[in-house]
């Protein structure tokens, strides 16, 4: 036993010296969205900069309550995709800081303005609905048109829908409707909805993927997430409500107070050329439409002209008091009723 | 020990500690020279002098001269006082001295040490390194000496020594993160408030007794329902004319009725975890006891496949268990809808939760209750039948007050672990409120601590209440059963009746878990499961680089944390059941903190506590091993208490009077009697590590990666197949280490048989 523990120390001491060595030339970055994306992000930026990159996936709600954590003492240098809200909040928190990359004027204007400086547009989603119609069928039901359909007591079960607690999707729903209907009526149809939901689910992808296991047959998530699905094989189709729909810009944020910063900006602006944007739709199984104009739309990407998208209110919805209020008060307004 | 010593009726004259142990502890090697504080003085010297006592960044094994103790106590004054603190100690061991003065002069010298290191670690607020590391636990042990030798601790230096590193260990690990969290919770932006308290208690999805959307007034419902029960009580207690009994139990009946009843018709987090936990603890712990008692006492041969099987649950992250169980029992579940063609998703929710519960923590239960049923002495036994009792009788007399201490041990474990559970009601628990989760949806999605804080400190009460509890109910018994003296019985086999249900049930529950591992196995090698069942190597395959990298960090820091929660955890277990000393219950109630708060609300205190200044470790490997290592180090407390508690402190009474320091006792006493605990203690301890998830998402680092986060991301993204592949090459790496250690404990069960019997 003893010398058992004397040799187990040992390697522990050895292993420790070499697994805690981190060599300069890297950039250590916060991953936000599919892993994929991020595993191809990590193999393709030293062929094009020399510099190594470290990734640390984590949800952009993660991500941002990470950030605050290591508020005095950050060991990341970029935040990298993920909903915009959290990007804003970081920002107004002091944690990040808006710089102009060098791609900034070849940046779609309406996402540069739409988002007015807190954060680098780096793509941008429509939120909409992975439909199992497969399931319709057998329950004898409508593929269902506007948000109002899906509250309609026949849907019953059938609905999942990610808790804007903890979802940047869930939230983007919430305040979609809040800005089509005004928060009174909004609040109503969400009371209806919550009736039907079967399942609140903790990420914006997940509500895909049940809608793909036929575990319910409307799952709100955001497009592109079903287009991966779709393209992985799951028999469901996708579509947005007809009565107008919200979408998200995804964000790219520099860490303010990182020590590597030269390397930081480096790989920002890498990130914003159309070579590794490219890589999202090509490596990474994401759909989404890349912010800068020059790099291809991928031809499976849903576009903006296809489905009725509201103009939404990046810079309102997305600081923190108005969000804490809506998240709040469906929290405790519709959450805790009885289904 | 406190006012207990008679009840252990040995025989052996009750030792008088006060004057006894002076004489017992100073065993006079050579007149005038003290061998122990001689050493830790040089030790302590040489630490300090050539390890460097800062550090420039994360890294923690960088050595730079100019951070030496010799280097630094050239332009430091209070380097070089602590530099010369120990010199005086290893003096102070050389000065023929009497004992007495020595130890003063020791406790002197090792709390000034210890003073001048915390100053200049804090003073200076830079990374420490492991001079500080070396100087402060030598201060310590040398303080612990002292107190030893001048009589103020009735003990021996070995133990002194003990309590001081394990209290040092706690605090900083424990008690520091957890005040830093708490702290969170009434500081608001630097202004100490309680609006966040008040806020969150309120809303609705902590707990919401009069529902407005309801038509029922829930409140009258459930006053009423006390009401009731403590009528029924008193009706009783009419009836059996046993009035002070009655009065005894018919209102805390009521109160408890109403409190259920309240729970069952509320809404909200509270009323969700607590009577999961309940549900779950009773059942699991149920089921833990049957299991163990199948296994030690069947004559039938389904026990042989009870071990390996019954620990399947707990080797896997449970929320893999869960996506295994909404494959199975889902809307379009292989059972509920190609067998049995239901189409309904009533398993979202505490109804699957629950399931996943015990599925996962009835092993936890049949761990901890098979020690106890192990040891039990079948002579005992054997007596009653010859008395005349039945064998139900001798079930619920004498087996069952024997196992008491291990059913509430058990209870209290698995109803922790269920209220702390983060991955089961993440998975399954259809977006419904628990506390684990409204944790981590509080610092998660709402990104606030403070509210985060408020839940935790919810759960540490309750877990707190249920610890209390369990204390009352033990009370002051012995179930001393290991004697020191041979005893030729042989088990005593079930009742025939009871040996076949069970055995039948245990079955049933093999093909569930088999079915649902399988679930998890095929899945790794088909295609896209539920649709195209076409067998592919793919995802085993693209589980290289990452997959194979995330897998052996988790392996190598599990293993690294496994050793240390293990020993630390008995010792602390042989300190709280064995030894008396000022903050001994502080000391025990610490060190089940971490385990009593939920593992979100310990990895936010880790990051607060540990990501700047002195006690900089975040982004190290260091920081995931210390979070393994006292998250799971009370889980081997309590298994250490268990199995300590039934061992005759006569042996070790014994064992003193041969003069035999208490370094030797339990080494040579102790340990090879807990042998087969400790090792299924350092299992267990890995086994919990590599399936951790809670308490390491936000300690993770881009060098420091884990499996189960790696295959949480995989689930969520969709990449099912990849995940099911790593959790099945995780699941069966675990098998064969399991497998492994089970042969080693066999042959050391076998032994020590063999020694006991000579």
């Amino acid at each position: 036993m003893r010398n058992v523990a004397l040799v187990v120390l040992a390697l522990i001491v050895a292993s420790l010296g070499v697994a805690s060595a981190a060599p300069a030339g890297r950039v250590t970055v916060l991953c936000s969205p599919n892993p994929a994306w991020c595993d191809a992000v990590k193999a393709e930026f030293p062929k094009a900069t020399g510099l190594q990159v470290d990734f640390v996936r984590l949800s952009s709600g993660e991500a941002l309550a990470r950030l605050r954590a290591e508020r005095q003492n950050p060991s990341f240098d970029v935040w990298f995709g993920g909903t915009g809200d959290p990007h804003i909040v970081a920002n107004e928190e002091g944690l990040t800081e808006f710089i102009r990359p060098a791609a900034w004027n070849d940046l779609r204007q309406e996402f540069r303005e739409a988002v007015a400086g807190k954060y680098i547009p780096l793509y941008a989603g429509i939120l909409g609905w992975a439909l199992n119609e497969r399931l319709l069928q057998e329950k004898n039901l409508p593929v269902p048109r506007t948000w109002k359909d899906i509250a309609d007591p026949r849907y019953r079960g059938l609905i999942a829908y990610p808790n804007p607690n903890t979802s940047g999707t869930g939230y983007t729903m919430l305040a979609t409707l809040v800005q089509i209907y005004g928060e009174k009526a909004a609040f109503d149809l969400l009371k209806a909805i919550h009736k039907n939901v079967a399942e609140y689910t903790r990420s914006g992808a997940a509500p895909g993927q049940l809608a793909g296991r036929g575990e319910v047959a409307v799952g709100i998530t955001f497009i592109h997430d079903a287009v991966d699905q779709v393209l992985k094989g799951f028999p469901i189709t996708y579509n947005a409500p007809s009565d107008g729909t919200g979408y998200e810009i995804g964000g790219l944020s520099l860490v303010k107070a990182t020590p590597n910063r030269a390397n930081a900006l480096a790989f920002i602006n890498w990130a914003l050329t159309p070579a590794a944007q490219g890589l999202a739709a090509s490596d990474g199984q994401s759909y989404q439409i890349p912010s800068n104009s020059k790099t291809p739309v991928p031809s499976t990407s849903p576009r903006f002209q296809a489905f009725k998208v509201i103009k939404y209110d990046f810079v309102k919805y997305g600081t923190a008091s108005v969000r804490d209020g809506l998240v709040k008060k469906w929290t405790t307004e519709v959450f805790p009723l009885p289904k | 020990m406190r006012g207990g010593r008679g009840r252990y009726g040995s025989g052996l004259p009750v030792l008088r500690r006060g004057s006894m142990a002076r004489v017992l502890t100073a065993p006079a090697v050579r007149p005038g020279l003290n061998s122990t504080l001689l050493a830790w003085g040089a030790l302590t010297f040489l630490g300090a002098v050539s390890l460097p006592w800062a550090r420039p960044g994360r890294e923690l094994f960088t050595f730079s001269p100019e951070a030496t103790g010799a280097a630094l106590a050239r332009t430091s004054p209070l380097m070089g006082a602590i530099l010369l603190t120990a010199l005086l100690v290893a003096a102070a061991g050389l000065v023929p001295w009497a004992t007495a003065s020595r130890g003063r002069a020791a406790i002197v010298l090792g709390a000034l040490g210890t003073v001048l290191v915390a100053v200049r670690l804090f003073g200076t607020g830079q990374p420490f390194s492991w001079g500080v590391a070396a100087a402060a636990l030598g201060f310590l042990a040398v303080l612990g000496t002292g107190l030893a030798l001048a009589g103020v601790l009735r003990t021996d230096a070995f133990i002194a020594g003990s309590i001081l590193w394990v209290a040092v260990f706690v605090a900083i690990f424990i008690l520091y993160p957890l005040w830093t969290v708490l702290e969170a919770s009434v500081v608001v932006r630097g202004r100490f408030t309680f609006d966040v308290v008040r806020e969150t208690l309120r809303s609705p999805a902590f707990f919401l007794l009069n529902n407005p959307a309801t038509p029922r007034n829930e409140t009258a419902v459930a006053l009423a329902a006390g009401g009731i029960v403590t009528a029924v009580g008193l009706l009783l207690q009419a009836v059996q004319r046993r009035p002070a009994r009655g009065w005894l139990w018919a209102l805390p009946a009521g109160v408890g009725g109403f409190v259920l009843t309240a729970l069952y018709l509320g809404f909200g987090a509270l009323r969700n975890s607590v009577l999961l936990a309940i549900v779950v603890g009773v059942i699991a712990t149920a089921l833990g006891f049957l299991f163990a008692l199948l296994g030690e006492r069947s004559r039938l041969r389904t026990r042989r496949l009870l071990g390996p099987l019954s620990i399947l649950p707990i080797i896997t992250p449970p929320f893999v268990l869960g996506l295994a169980m909404i494959y199975m029992f889902g809307r379009r579940g292989f059972v509920t809808y190609q067998l049995l063609g239901i189409s309904t998703n009533a398993f979202f929710g505490p109804l699957g939760v629950a399931v996943a519960q015990i599925l996962a923590y009835a092993p936890i239960a049949y761990l901890v209750l098979q020690g106890v049923v192990q040891s039990m002495d079948a002579a005992l036994e054997e007596a009653a039948e010859t008395l005349g009792a039945s064998r139900w009788h001798v079930l619920r007399t004498v087996i069952w007050p024997l196992a008491r201490p291990g059913v509430a041990n058990a209870f209290l474990l698995v109803a922790i672990e269920s209220l702390a559970d983060f991955g089961n009601p993440i998975i399954v628990g259809g977006g419904k409120p628990f506390l684990a989760t409204e944790v981590f949806f509080a610092i998660i999605g709402r990104f606030n601590p403070s509210e985060a804080a408020v839940y935790g400190v919810v759960l540490l009460a309750m877990t707190l209440s249920i610890f209390l509890v369990q204390r009352y109910w033990l009370g002051r018994r012995s179930y001393v059963t290991v004697t020191g003296k041979p005893s030729g019985a042989k088990a005593r086999p079930l009742p025939p009746a009871l040996d076949y249900a069970v055995s039948a049930f245990f079955l049933g529950w093999m093909v569930l878990i088999v079915a649902l591992y399988g679930s998890v196995f095929v899945g790794s090698v088909t295609k896209l499961w539920g649709f195209d069942y076409t067998f592919t190597l793919e995802h085993l395959r693209s589980l290289s680089p990452t997959g194979w990298k995330v897998f052996w960090t988790s392996t190598k820091l599990s293993a690294y944390a496994a050793i240390p929660s293990t020993l630390l955890g008995f010792l602390i277990g042989y300190l709280v059941t064995r030894m008396e000393f000022p903050g001994r219950s502080a000391l025990e109630f610490s060190s089940m903190l971490s385990f009593a708060v939920p593992g979100t609300v310990m990895g936010i205190g880790y990051i607060l506590a540990f990501n700047q200044g002195a006690l900089l470790l975040t982004g190290t490997s260091a920081i995931l091993i210390m979070a393994f290592v006292f998250r799971n180090m009370p889980v081997a407390i309590r298994a250490g208490v268990a199995a300590i508690h039934q061992i005759d402190r006569s042996l070790e009474e014994a064992s003193t009077m041969l003069r035999a320091n208490s370094l030797t006792t339990l080494r040579r006493i102790v340990m090879p009697l807990v042998r087969s605990a400790l090792l299924s203690g350092l299992v267990f301890a890995f086994v919990r590590a590599i399936t951790a998830v809670s308490q390491v998402i936000f300690l993770i680092s881009p060098q420091h990666s884990l499996a189960t986060t790696q295959i949480l991301t995989y689930i969520e993204y969709g990449s099912q197949g990849r995940g099911a592949a790593l959790a099945s090459l995780l699941t069966v790496f675990m098998i064969v280490v399991i497998a492994a250690l089970y042969a080693v404990n066999r042959r050391l069960g076998a032994e020590t048989r063999r020694e006991m019997a000579l």
